[in-house]
C-alpha cells in the first residue's frame, strides 16, 4: 500500500512539474503585460515600460525565469519558499495564504453540503425512480446545472439577500405566504414519501397541517427576530437524529445501538449544561475544538460501551450522532444570540465580502456575522455540484440496484433498508467518491465566478488579476494550490477505494 | 454634468427644512433625525469642494467601493500607482491643490500656498500654513519637500538629472521630470523652513500641478540612520551612502503586505484620514479613520471604509446598504437602469469623465496618409452624432458629441471659447455628397479597404464600428473592423491601420497634448507632422500666461481640424450613486473618482 502511494505521488509530481512549466510558457505568453502604459500619456513611458520590463524579466529568456521560479517553489522543501513577487509588488506567498484560506473555507462547507445533499437526493431518486419526485428533481438538477453562475448570484443577492432583509425587519409571515409554503411542503412530502393516493392525501395534508401550524406559532412568538430553541429543543432534536440514523445504519430493532445512540443525545444534553457557563462566558475556536474533539471520543466510547456483537456499528451511529448534537448546541447557542446580533447589523445578510468592516460583536455574535456572510455563496456553489452529486448518484445507484446480487439479497428476505444502504449504496458509492474527489479540486478553479460576484478574494480573483496583468507569479501560486489539490484529491480517492472495495486492497 | 436625483433631493429637504423651522407643520411628530452630523449639505458651487461650514466629525462609517486592493502608503512607485491605491492614499496626504470636478487645479489653502513670484525665469514661492503637520507631530517642512525632489531627480549615478532620461535612484512614478526643469531643488533658509522656492531653469507651463504632497522626510531619514538635518545636507551634497539607504526604505518600506495596517510610526499622514489600527481585512477592506490631529476643517464622518467590489456587484451592495457610496467602472447601459430601479433610496449622477474616445488617421502610410479629401470624405461620413445618441445618451442623457481635442465639452468656457473659434460644425451631420464629392477629389476607388483598429474585446468599440460601416460604406469605402488583443503592441507601432479607435485619459496638464500631436512627440502614433502645430504648441509650453495658452490652443485645434488630424468623438460617461442618507457625495469628471471629496460626506441617521 505504502509502496502504492509513494509510486503515485512520484508520478504525480512529475505531472505536476510538466504541467507547471506548459503553464508557465502559457501566462508569460497570454498577453502583453505593458498593454497599459502602451496606452499612457505619461511623459516618462518609456522608463516606466523599462522598469515593468526589469520587474518581470521580461528580457530574459522563459526557460530562466521558469528556472527561478521553480527553485523559488523548491525552496519551499528547505524552508524558504518564495512564490516572486506580483506586478505590484506585494509577495506572492502571503498573498496565496490569505486567498487559499478565503477560497477554502468557502468551498469547504459548500462541498460537504453539497455531497451530503446531492448523494441522498440521487439515492431517493434512484429508489423513486420514475416518480414525480424523481422527474421534479432531475428536473431542478438540470435547470441548477445549466444556470449562469452570475445570473443566479444575482437572482439570489436580489431575494436572499435584499428583499429577506427588508422583510427580516418585520419578521412575520403574511396569510398567504403560510399557506403557499405550507401548500408546497405538503406537496414535496408526498410526492417524496409516495405510496396510494389515499396515503398521499394524509402526508400531503398532515404536512400542510404541520407547516402551516408551525408558521402561525413562529409569527405569534416572532420567532424570526426572537428566535430560541433551547434544551428541550436540541434533545428532541438530536434524540430523533440518533433514531434516524440508527434506523439507517442498523434498524430499529437493533436496541443495543439505538439505546446506544439516545444515550449520547442525553449525554450530549448533559453536557452542554455542564459546560454552558464556559460557551456563553468564554468562548473562543480553540475550545470548541477541544470540545468537539471530546465529544468524538465520549461518544465513541458509548458506542463501544453499548455496542456488544455490533460494536462497530455502534460507534459508527453514536459518532454521528454526537457530531449531530454539538452540532445542535452550536446551533442553539446561535440561535440564542440572533436577536442581539441583528441589533447590531440591522441587515444580516449581505451581498459581498467575508465579514462586515469593523463589526463589533462577541464572539458568537462574529460567528453569525461570518456565517450570514457565507451562506449566499455556499447555497450557490452547492446548488450547482449538487445537480451533478445527485446525477451521479442517481445512475451509479440504479446500476447497483438492477445487479443480480441485489435481487438476491432481496430475494433472500433481507429488509429494503438493508438491501439499500449494505449492499447497493456500498458499492453505488465507488464512482460517486471519484466524482467527489474531483469536483473539490474543480471547486478551487470554479469558484472564481462566485468569489468575484460575492466581493471574496480568493483564489479565483489571484488568478484572474494574475493573467489580466500577464503576471505570472501568482497564477503560478494559483496553479500550486489547484494542481496540489487535484493530486491529493486523486490520492484520497484511491484511497477510498480501497477503504471501499476490499478486491482492490489486495 | 447632469445632476438629476441630487437637485430633487436637495429640493425636499430644503423646503422640509423650511417647514420644521416654521414650525406651523400640522405633521408636529416629524422630529428631527438625532444624532446627525454638524455638515450641512451645502449646494455644489464651482468646481472646487463646496464650503461646508464647521465640521464637527460625527461617529459612523461610510462605506464606499474600491475596485482593487490598497497597496501600500506610496502610491507614486510604478508598482503601487493606480486609480484604487490613490483613491485610499489621497485621504491621507493633503497638498497645495486638488483636482476640482471639471479638471480645474484647486488650490488647498489649509495647507498652504504658492505663487508664481516671477514668470520668466520662473520661480514659484511654496509657503506652507504654519500648523500643518504630520500625524506623529513633526511639522511640515523644506526637509520633506526638499526629498519630494530629490526622489524625482537623483540618479542611480548620484548626479542630479540632465534631460531626466537616465536611470532615477527613487522608483518614482514621475521618474526624473521635476529634476529636469528644477535642477536645483527647492530653496529654502533652513531645513524646517516652512517657505520655499522653486526655480525652473525653463518654464514648465503645468507648473501649478507639479508640487502637491510629499512623503516625510524624518521617516525617511530615520530609516537611513540619519537626522532629519543630515538627510537634507546629504540631498544637497548628493551624499549617496545616505541617499542609497533613503531610496532603498522610499521604494521599498513603505509597501505593504496585505492585511498589515502599516506602522503609525513610518507612516504618518497629513490629510483628513488616518489608518484605523487593525481597519485592513485583506481582500475585503481597509477602514480609513478621522485623523484627530488634522489642523483644518475635519472629516464629516469618523470612518471611512473602502471595500474591495468588483463593477458587477456594486449596486446591489448599495441597494442592500453593504456600500453607500459606488462608482463602477466602465458603467454601461444597465448600470444606469438598475441603479434607477433603486427609486428615491439613491442618488445617481451621471456625466461625463476627463477620458474622451476618437479616430485617428494613419499618417504614416495609407490611403489617409497624404490626401486632405480623403480624410475629409471619412470624417463626413462619420456618424457621430448617432454614435452619440445611440451609445452614449442611453447612459448620460446631456452626452454630446466632442468637438475639441484639449478641451471637454463640460470644461464649458474654455470649450465654447475654443470650439467657436476653432471648427465650424462641418462634419456635426454625417453629409454623404460632401462626402462622396471628396471621395471623388481625392481619387479613391470603390470599395476602398479602411482598416479601424482598436484594442478588443471592447463592444462598445464594435458597436460605433459597425455604425461607421452602415454610413461610411455608402459613400464607397469598405469598413473593416480590424479589433486585435495586442492593438496597441503591434497594429499600432507598426502602421498597420488606417484609422485608429482609441480613448486618452486626460490629464489635466496643459502641455501633455505636445506628445501626441507635435512631430517628434512619442504618442504621436499616426506620425502626424505640421508646423503650425508644432509651432504653437512651443509657445503654449514655454509660457505660464493662461491667455497665451488658450490663444494658442485654439490655433492647434483649428490647425488639427483643418488638416484632419482625426476626429474626437465623445467623452466617456461616468456615473457615480449613494445612498440617500448621505449627503455630499458629488460626481467628478476628474481620476480622483467619487471619493475625491470623502471627507465631506455625512450621514443623516
Amino acid at each position: 500500500m505504502l509502496k502504492f502511494i509513494l509510486r503515485r505521488i512520484g508520478v504525480s509530481a512529475l505531472v505536476l512539474l510538466g504541467a507547471s512549466f506548459l503553464m508557465y510558457m502559457l501566462v508569460i505568453n497570454s498577453g502583453d503585460p505593458l498593454k497599459d502604459l502602451r496606452e499612457s500619456n505619461a511623459q516618462n513611458r518609456e522608463q516606466l515600460m523599462a522598469q515593468r520590463a526589469e520587474l518581470l524579466r521580461l528580457d530574459d529568456s522563459p526557460l530562466e525565469r521558469y528556472w527561478d521560479w521553480l527553485s523559488g517553489v523548491l525552496g519551499c522543501f528547505t524552508g524558504n519558499c518564495d512564490l516572486g513577487v506580483t506586478i505590484n509588488g506585494v509577495q506572492v506567498l502571503g498573498l496565496t495564504q490569505q486567498a487559499a484560506a478565503s477560497s477554502l473555507r468557502l468551498i469547504t462547507l459548500a462541498t460537504l453540503l453539497a455531497i451530503v445533499v446531492g448523494v441522498a437526493l440521487g439515492i431517493l431518486t434512484a429508489i423513486r425512480q420514475y416518480s414525480g419526485f424523481d422527474y421534479t428533481i432531475t428536473f431542478s438538477a438540470f435547470l441548477f446545472f445549466s444556470l449562469p453562475v452570475f445570473w443566479a448570484a444575482t437572482l439570489l443577492k436580489e431575494y436572499a439577500a435584499i428583499q429577506y432583509n427588508n422583510w427580516i425587519a418585520v419578521g412575520q409571515y403574511a396569510p398567504w405566504t403560510i399557506v403557499i409554503a405550507a401548500a408546497v411542503v405538503g406537496f414535496v412530502l408526498q410526492a417524496v414519501l409516495g405510496g396510494s393516493t389515499r396515503r398521499r392525501l394524509v402526508t400531503a395534508g398532515s404536512a400542510f397541517a404541520f407547516v402551516a401550524v408551525v408558521m402561525f406559532v413562529f409569527n405569534a412568538l416572532n420567532w424570526w427576530r426572537e428566535p430560541t430553541f433551547g434544551l428541550a429543543g436540541v434533545l428532541v432534536v438530536s434524540g430523533a437524529a440518533g433514531v434516524l440514523v440508527t434506523a439507517l445504519v442498523t434498524g430499529l430493532r437493533n436496541r443495543r445501538v439505538l439505546y446506544a445512540a439516545l444515550t449520547t443525545t442525553v449525554v450530549g444534553v448533559v453536557a452542554y449544561l455542564a459546560f454552558a457557563p464556559l460557551l456563553v462566558n468564554q468562548p473562543s475556536w480553540l475550545l470548541l475544538a477541544g470540545l468537539f474533539v471530546l465529544t468524538l471520543l465520549v461518544s465513541a466510547g458509548i458506542g463501544a460501551a453499548w455496542g456488544g456483537f455490533s460494536r462497530r456499528q455502534a460507534v459508527l451511529v453514536t459518532l454521528v450522532t454526537g457530531v449531530i448534537t454539538s452540532l445542535l448546541v452550536v446551533g442553539d447557542i446561535l440561535i440564542a444570540n440572533w436577536a442581539s446580533f441583528l441589533g447590531l447589523k440591522s441587515r444580516p445578510i449581505s451581498t459581498i465580502g467575508s465579514q462586515t468592516p469593523n463589526f463589533t460583536g462577541d464572539f458568537w455574535e462574529r460567528v453569525l456575522d461570518m456565517g450570514t456572510q457565507i451562506i449566499l455563496p455556499t447555497v450557490l456553489l452547492t446548488l450547482v455540484s449538487v445537480a451533478t452529486h445527485s446525477r451521479y448518484t442517481r445512475s451509479s445507484m440504479l446500476e447497483t440496484l438492477n445487479q443480480d446480487y441485489v435481487r438476491t439479497a432481496r430475494s433472500k428476505g433481507l429488509s429494503e433498508r438493508e438491501v439499500i444502504v449494505k449492499h447497493a449504496f456500498r458499492n453505488a458509492l465507488i464512482p460517486i467518491t471519484t466524482i467527489v474527489a474531483f469536483d473539490f479540486a474543480a471547486l478551487i478553479g470554479g469558484a472564481v465566478i462566485t468569489e468575484q460576484v460575492f466581493g471574496w478574494k480568493g483564489m479565483g480573483a489571484l488568478f484572474q488579476d494574475g493573467l489580466n496583468a500577464v503576471d505570472p507569479a501568482p497564477v503560478m501560486a494559483f496553479f500550486l494550490v489547484t494542481g496540489v489539490a487535484a493530486v491529493l484529491m486523486n490520492l484520497v480517492a484511491d484511497l477510498a477505494y480501497a477503504a471501499l472495495d476490499p478486491r482492490i486492497r489486495r | 454634468m447632469k445632476i438629476r436625483r441630487l437637485s430633487a433631493a436637495v429640493a425636499v429637504a430644503a423646503s422640509g427644512a423650511l417647514l420644521l423651522s416654521a414650525c406651523t407643520s400640522p405633521a408636529g411628530n416629524d422630529e428631527p433625525a438625532e444624532g446627525e452630523s454638524t455638515a450641512a449639505s451645502a449646494a455644489a458651487d464651482g468646481p472646487c469642494k463646496a464650503d461646508i461650514g464647521d465640521v464637527t466629525t460625527a461617529d459612523g462609517e461610510i462605506k464606499v467601493s474600491n475596485e482593487d486592493e490598497f497597496l501600500g502608503y506610496n502610491s507614486n512607485t510604478p508598482e503601487t500607482y493606480s486609480t484604487y491605491n490613490t483613491a485610499v492614499t489621497d485621504r491621507l496626504f493633503s497638498g497645495f491643490w486638488y483636482w476640482g470636478v471639471d479638471g480645474t487645479v484647486c488650490p488647498d489653502e489649509a495647507y498652504g500656498t504658492y505663487e508664481a513670484v516671477s514668470e520668466d525665469p520662473l520661480q514659484v514661492e511654496y509657503t506652507l500654513n504654519d500648523e500643518a503637520a504630520w500625524s506623529d507631530g513633526t511639522p511640515v517642512t523644506y526637509a520633506d519637500y526638499l526629498l519630494d525632489w530629490a526622489a524625482q531627480a537623483v540618479t542611480e549615478d548620484g548626479k542630479v538629472t540632465d534631460d531626466a532620461s537616465e536611470t532615477p535612484l527613487f522608483n518614482h512614478i514621475s521618474g526624473l521630470t521635476l529634476g529636469d526643469y528644477v535642477p536645483e531643488g527647492p530653496q529654502a533658509d533652513s531645513p524646517d523652513a516652512k517657505s520655499f522656492t522653486y526655480d525652473y531653469e525653463r518654464v514648465n507651463a503645468d507648473w501649478r500641478i507639479l508640487i502637491n504632497s510629499p512623503f516625510p522626510a524624518h521617516v525617511v531619514a530615520e530609516q537611513a540612520g540619519v537626522s532629519t538635518e543630515e538627510l537634507v545636507t546629504a540631498i544637497q551634497d548628493l551624499d549617496m551612502d545616505v541617499l542609497k539607504k533613503a531610496a532603498e526604505f522610499w521604494n521599498e518600506g513603505w509597501l505593504s503586505q496585505p492585511g498589515e495596517v502599516p506602522d503609525p510610526a513610518l507612516a504618518p499622514v497629513t490629510g483628513q484620514y488616518d489608518f484605523k489600527a487593525d481597519g485592513w481585512e485583506a481582500g475585503q477592506y481597509i477602514t480609513l479613520e478621522a485623523n484627530d490631529k488634522y489642523w483644518g476643517t475635519p472629516a464629516a464622518t469618523k470612518e471611512l471604509t473602502f471595500r474591495v467590489v468588483g463593477a458587477d456587484a456594486q449596486i446591489q451592495a448599495l441597494a442592500n446598504g453593504d456600500l453607500d457610496a459606488i462608482n463602477p467602472n466602465g458603467p454601461t447601459v444597465d448600470t444606469v437602469q438598475q441603479l434607477e430601479q433603486l427609486g428615491d433610496a439613491v442618488k445617481v449622477e451621471t456625466g461625463q469623465t476627463l477620458t474622451w474616445e476618437h479616430l485617428d488617421f494613419n499618417f504614416g502610410s495609407g490611403v489617409f496618409a497624404d490626401s486632405l479629401e480623403a480624410r475629409e470624405a471619412f470624417a463626413y461620413c462619420v456618424p457621430r452624432q448617432k454614435i452619440v445618441d445611440d451609445l452614449i445618451k442611453p447612459i448620460d442623457p446631456e452626452a454630446v458629441v466632442m468637438n475639441a481635442r484639449e478641451v471637454f465639452p463640460f470644461q464649458t468656457e474654455d470649450y465654447e471659447a475654443t470650439v467657436s473659434e476653432a471648427y465650424d460644425g462641418r462634419y456635426d451631420e454625417v453629409d454623404l455628397d460632401a462626402a462622396k464629392e471628396k471621395f471623388e477629389a481625392a481619387g479613391l476607388e470603390e470599395g476602398t479597404t479602411i482598416r479601424i483598429g482598436y484594442a478588443a474585446p471592447n463592444p462598445r468599440r464594435a458597436a460605433e464600428v459597425e455604425a461607421i460601416k452602415a454610413s461610411c460604406d455608402q459613400v464607397g469605402f469598405d469598413i473593416q473592423d480590424s479589433a486585435a488583443e495586442d492593438f496597441f503592441d503591434k497594429d499600432l507601432p507598426n502602421g498597420d491601420y488606417e484609422v485608429a479607435l482609441f480613448a486618452w485619459q486626460g490629464s489635466g496638464q496643459i502641455t501633455s497634448g505636445e506628445n501626441i500631436y507635435s512631430s517628434t512627440g512619442q504618442q504621436n502614433y499616426g506620425k502626424y507632422s505640421d508646423e503650425t502645430v508644432d509651432e504653437a504648441w512651443k509657445t503654449l509650453s514655454s509660457t505660464t500666461d493662461e491667455a497665451v495658452h488658450a490663444e494658442q490652443r485654439v490655433v492647434i485645434e483649428k490647425q488639427l481640424w483643418d488638416t484632419l488630424f482625426g476626429i474626437p468623438l465623445f467623452a466617456h460617461p461616468g456615473v457615480i450613486a449613494s445612498s440617500s442618507s448621505v449627503s455630499n457625495v458629488r460626481a467628478t469628471a476628474a481620476q480622483g473618482g467619487v471619493v475625491w471629496n470623502a471627507e465631506q460626506w455625512s450621514r443623516a441617521s
